[in-house]
């Protein structure tokens, strides 16, 4: 479906990483890999290194800590807050909401919306749209989008296929109304028929967690995982990437009376740097124009792999200027969301430590 | 289609010297996940065939794969 947003525009996008950073050189002896596979390994998925909470560290913390600072600062101030959405797959509890936890410490007004939503690769776009919507009725100007997982959590440490590639983040977004029209275009695609091509199994109340869900089990020559770890199916997703995603972003380009010249970034959803690489080439884009190294730095953290892409790589110009951009997010549902506006100037656009 | 080439291509992907049309793909050492995910990424970029998830986990042998490749050209 698609749809269009006006009058509305992001304010300001802050990411926030775990101080800790690993490399993969330091770390692929824990995988069991001999050093021909981990070279393989290493150079197909363009690995290098990752930030990875530390344990007792939530997604929640590192949103708490961009939007502290965003106050702290004095670009956003309490009073204008007028919904808080936390878009995660690794929330504090099963409840309360984390929106109302964040609220709490931070002691936000009550005369606000708190608004949580289990997104993941789509998650920042999901949010984007759930913001623009509630700008028409919050009794207040601003609405905060956080983005947050700590999808190291939602793994074995020894798992070789997906932990290397998985990173902890979290982000911190502002959407406001503004006087131009600035016309947002959004196309949006679901299909859960393949909800089980990524899924955690086991955990919440289809399958309780027991003591047989936290066995863990070989999947693959030395790859362990339990049925509380997200499951992957790798040549599904790879075809749904190929597939879908591409012919998405023509339908997009064609709503917006946009072209691949007349956009100038391409920030897209990072699951890793191959498979951006090869929708790409499949979409004759550039990769000067469809930047696909966040994995590389951060690792995949899953709805913030966009935040950090606009704030990794185009701050500098953002901070400036506008600039016509196409964003896409895609996976889990599955689902697949792209958006073609103007963004910027932004008030901030950074990346902080937690 | 070329099938010396595809066998070229898939003893690069596995990293041995050869790959013949009958050599089970399961038997090679690097045959794994990301060797899967490398073959279905040849598939589409050279030979601009997508190919599935489930028609993947059918094939047995190089051969195989050169069969499905040129089923699905068509």
């Amino acid at each position: 479906m698609k749809c269009i947003f006006k009058n509305r525009k992001i304010s300001s996008v802050v990411a926030v990483v775990p101080k800790e950073e690993y490399r993969f050189d330091d770390e692929y002896p824990v995988f069991k890999l001999t050093e021909d596979k981990a070279k393989r390994f290493k150079k197909m998925m363009s690995l290098d290194r990752h930030r990875i909470a530390p344990p007792g560290v939530c997604a929640s913390d590192l949103c708490q800590h961009g939007l502290q600072h965003l106050l702290d600062e004095g670009i956003l101030k309490k009073e204008e807050i007028g919904a808080l959405i936390f878009v995660s797959q690794t929330p504090d509890y099963t409840m309360p909401p984390t929106s109302n936890v964040i609220q709490g410490k931070l002691g936000l007004g009550r005369e606000m919306i708190c608004l949580d939503i289990n997104q993941g690769c789509s998650g920042f776009l999901l949010g984007l749209m759930q913001a623009f919507l509630l700008l028409d009725i919050a009794a207040l100007p601003k609405v905060v989008l956080l983005n947050g997982d700590t999808c190291s959590k939602q793994t074995d440490r020894c798992n070789r296929i997906s932990y290397p590639l998985t990173g902890d983040a979290g982000s911190v977004t502002i959407i406001e109304r503004c006087e131009a029209e600035n016309p947002i275009y959004v196309d949006v695609k679901n299909d859960g028929s393949r909800h089980q091509a990524i899924m955690i199994p086991a955990g919440r109340y289809r399958m309780p967690s027991t003591s047989e869900t936290l066995k863990l089990k070989e999947v693959e020559e030395g790859v362990v995982q339990n049925l509380e770890h997200v499951h992957m199916d790798g040549a599904a997703i790879f075809s749904f990437t190929m597939e879908d995603v591409p012919p998405q972003i023509d339908e997009i380009l064609e709503f917006s009376g946009d072209t691949r010249d007349s956009i100038e970034h391409f920030l897209f959803h990072q699951p890793n740097p191959f498979i951006l690489k090869q929708m790409a080439d499949k979409m004759r884009i550039p990769l000067t124009k469809l930047p696909n190294n966040i994995v590389s730095l951060y690792g995949n953290c899953s709805s913030v792999t966009i935040p950090l892409n606009i704030t990794h790589n185009c701050s500098e110009q953002l901070l400036r200027e506008k600039s016509r951009v196409c964003m896409s997010g895609f996976g889990v549902g599955l689902s697949w969301i792209s958006m073609v506006m103007d963004l910027g100037p932004l008030a901030a656009s950074k990346i902080l430590e937690y | 289609m070329d099938k010396i080439k595809l066998y070229e291509q898939l003893a690069e992907i596995l990293d041995v010297e050869q790959v013949k049309a009958e050599d089970v793909l399961g038997d090679f050492e690097a045959w794994d996940s990301l060797a899967i995910l490398s073959v279905l990424a040849l598939a589409d970029s050279k030979y601009g065939v997508a190919i599935k998830a489930e028609e993947i986990r059918s094939v047995v042998s190089a051969l195989d794969l050169a069969s499905l490749i040129e089923a699905k050209k068509k």
